[in-house]
C-alpha cells in the first residue's frame, strides 16, 4: 500500500512536535509518507458549523489529488473532516454532483483515509513496531487519551470501539510501557473553545487530568493537536482553578514510540512540551 | 376506517416546520427522538448550558423556533459527537446543531457573548486567502475583531518560546481557484 501524508495546518504550527516525531518514527519503521502536494485546510469545525457544502468541498479538493494512494492523517480533526466528506459524497449522488461543481472536478468519495494509529497498528503491525523498539519504556504508566473525533461517529470513522478504543494502548504496550485502563479515553477536552471560551477547556480538561491521575498515570499520550495543546498548555490553569497538582506531561504517542525506538529527544521535539517531561523520563531511566 | 390495520404513521412527515427544515438542511431526524435523554447524560456541556440536548430536540419537535435559534446550547456544543453516537434512535444531534447554527446566524438570533461565529468567519476567510491556517495571524485577527486583546495574552510567550507558534507559515498557490470554489459553495453548487 502506498501512502500520501496530509499533515494538516496544526502540524505546521502548534503541533510541529507531532509532525517531527511522526516523521522520526516513520523513518525508523521504513514507512514512506511523502506529503500530499498542495493540500488545503480541511475546514475544521468552522466549515461544518457554517456551510455543509463547503465542509465537504474542502476535503474533496485535497482527497481528489491523492492519485490512488491512501491518505495518512495525524490530526484527529482533519481525520474526521476527511472521512465525513467521503461518507457524504460516496453515499449521495446528488451531493457528489454539487461538490463536483464547487470543486471543479468530480470526486467519488472513495480515497482511503487512515489515521497514523490505524496504519501503525494494522498495516505495519505490532510485530514490526515491537521489533523496532530498542529502548523499552519499562515502568512508564500511560493514560492513552483518544478524544472525540477519531472514534465518533463510529459508522463514519470506523476507527475502533467508540467507547473503549485500544489502538494507541496496543502501540504503547509494544513500546514497553504500561497502558492504563481508565474511563476518560474518549471524553471531550473542549476542542476549539480553547480560543473562544477557555473556561470550557479548563473545566473539561480538568476532568480528564483528574481521572488520569486517579488511575495512576505518569503521563498522557495523545493523537490530536488540540487535545495535546488543551491538556498541556492549560494544565497550570486547571491546577490553579481546582487547587490540585497534576504535573502530567502530555506527549504525542509518536514521541513515546520514538523514544522507545532510540530517537534522540531533539528529534522528537520533547522540549516543546509545556509541562516538562525530563524529570519523569530521567526517573524512569528513559531517553536521555 | 373499516377493519384492517391502519397504515403505519410516517413519523418524519409529522412535526412542525422547524423539524422539517432541520431535516432538509442536515438529514437529521429530530422527530424520531423519544426523549430518553441518553444524549444529555453523555453531553460534556449540558450542565452549564441553558438547555440539555434532549430538551433542544423536544423544542425542535414542537416548532419553538425562537427558543431554539436563540438558545446558547447550540453555540456551547463542542461537536464531540457523543450524542449522535449514543442515540438509540439514530438522531444525528450534532448534525442538527450544525444546521441550527446556520439558521441562528441567518435569523440574527445568536445570543450575546458568543464568539464562535466571529471565529468561524475569520477562520474561513483565512482558508480562502491562504489555503491553510497560520495560527499566529488567525489569533491576532480574532483578538482584534473581538477586542479580547488581553485574554490569554500570557499564553503566547510560552508558545513562542516552545516553538509552538511559528512566526511564518507556508501558503499554497491557487488563490483564484479557491476564491471561485468558495463563491460556488456560497451559491450551493448550483448548475
Amino acid at each position: 500500500m502506498s501512502y500520501t501524508f496530509f499533515p494538516g495546518c496544526s502540524l505546521d504550527g502548534a503541533a510541529k512536535d507531532y509532525h517531527r516525531s511522526t516523521l522520526a518514527v516513520a523513518a525508523k519503521l521504513g514507512l514512506e509518507i511523502p506529503e500530499l502536494k498542495d493540500w488545503i485546510c480541511c475546514g475544521s469545525t468552522a466549515a461544518h458549523s457554517s456551510d455543509p457544502l463547503l465542509a465537504d468541498a474542502l476535503p474533496a479538493k485535497s482527497l481528489s489529488a491523492a492519485g490512488g494512494s491512501t491518505v495518512a492523517v495525524a490530526c484527529a480533526a482533519c481525520y474526521s473532516r476527511l472521512k465525513t466528506a467521503n461518507h457524504h459524497i460516496a453515499g449521495d449522488a446528488g451531493l457528489r454532483a454539487r461538490v463536483a461543481r464547487v470543486v471543479g472536478r468530480d470526486y467519488d468519495g472513495r480515497t482511503p483515509v487512515l489515521h497514523l494509529l490505524e496504519i501503525l497498528c494494522r498495516d505495519i503491525g505490532l510485530a514490526r513496531v515491537g521489533a523496532a523498539v530498542c529502548r523499552p519504556l519499562s515502568g512508564l504508566k500511560v493514560a492513552c487519551y483518544y478524544g472525540c473525533l477519531l472514534v465518533r461517529p463510529a459508522e463514519i470513522t470506523n476507527f475502533d470501539d467508540p467507547e473503549n478504543p485500544t489502538l494507541m494502548d496496543q502501540l504503547i504496550e509494544a513500546a514497553g510501557a504500561t497502558p492504563l485502563a481508565w474511563p476518560h479515553k474518549t471524553e471531550c477536552c473542549g476542542a476549539s473553545f480553547s480560543i473562544t471560551d477557555s473556561s470550557v477547556v479548563i473545566e473539561l480538561g480538568n476532568r480528564i487530568l483528574a481521572m488520569a491521575q486517579a488511575a495512576g498515570a505518569d503521563c498522557i499520550a495523545t493523537a490530536c493537536p488540540l487535545c495535546q495543546l488543551n491538556l498541556d498548555l492549560r494544565q497550570r490553569d486547571m491546577e490553579r482553578k481546582f487547587g490540585c497538582q497534576y504535573n502530567l506531561p502530555v506527549f504525542y504517542f509518536t514521541q513515546l514510540l520514538g523514544l522507545a525506538m532510540g530517537c534522540r529527544p531533539d528529534e522528537l521535539s520533547l522540549d516543546s512540551l509545556i509541562v516538562e517531561s525530563k524529570a519523569l523520563l530521567d526517573a524512569k531511566g528513559i531517553g536521555r | 376506517m373499516t377493519g384492517g390495520i391502519a397504515p403505519p404513521i410516517e413519523i418524519e412527515s409529522v412535526g412542525g416546520g422547524l423539524a422539517f427544515e432541520v431535516n432538509q438542511r442536515s438529514g437529521a431526524l429530530p422527530m424520531s427522538c423519544y426523549q430518553c435523554a441518553k444524549c444529555s447524560s453523555g453531553c460534556p456541556v449540558a450542565d452549564g448550558s441553558d438547555l440539555k440536548p434532549h430538551q433542544l430536540v423536544r423544542l425542535v419537535q414542537t416548532d419553538q423556533r425562537e427558543a431554539v435559534l436563540s438558545s446558547r446550547i447550540i453555540w456551547v456544543c463542542t461537536s464531540c459527537q457523543t450524542c449522535t453516537t449514543r442515540c438509540p434512535q439514530q438522531v444525528d444531534l450534532a448534525g442538527m446543531i450544525d444546521a441550527l447554527r446556520g439558521m441562528s446566524l441567518g435569523a440574527g438570533s445568536v445570543p450575546s457573548g458568543i464568539a464562535v461565529p466571529v471565529f468561524n468567519e475569520i477562520f474561513l476567510e483565512a482558508v480562502r486567502e491562504r489555503g491553510r491556517i497560520f495560527e499566529l495571524a488567525l489569533m491576532a485577527k480574532y483578538k482584534l475583531r473581538t477586542k479580547r486583546l488581553f485574554e490569554d495574552a500570557g499564553k503566547a510567550p510560552a508558545m513562542l518560546w516552545k516553538g509552538k507558534l511559528p512566526l511564518s507559515a507556508k501558503r499554497v498557490g491557487g488563490k483564484e481557484e479557491r476564491e471561485a470554489l468558495f463563491g460556488r459553495a456560497a451559491e450551493g453548487g448550483a448548475q
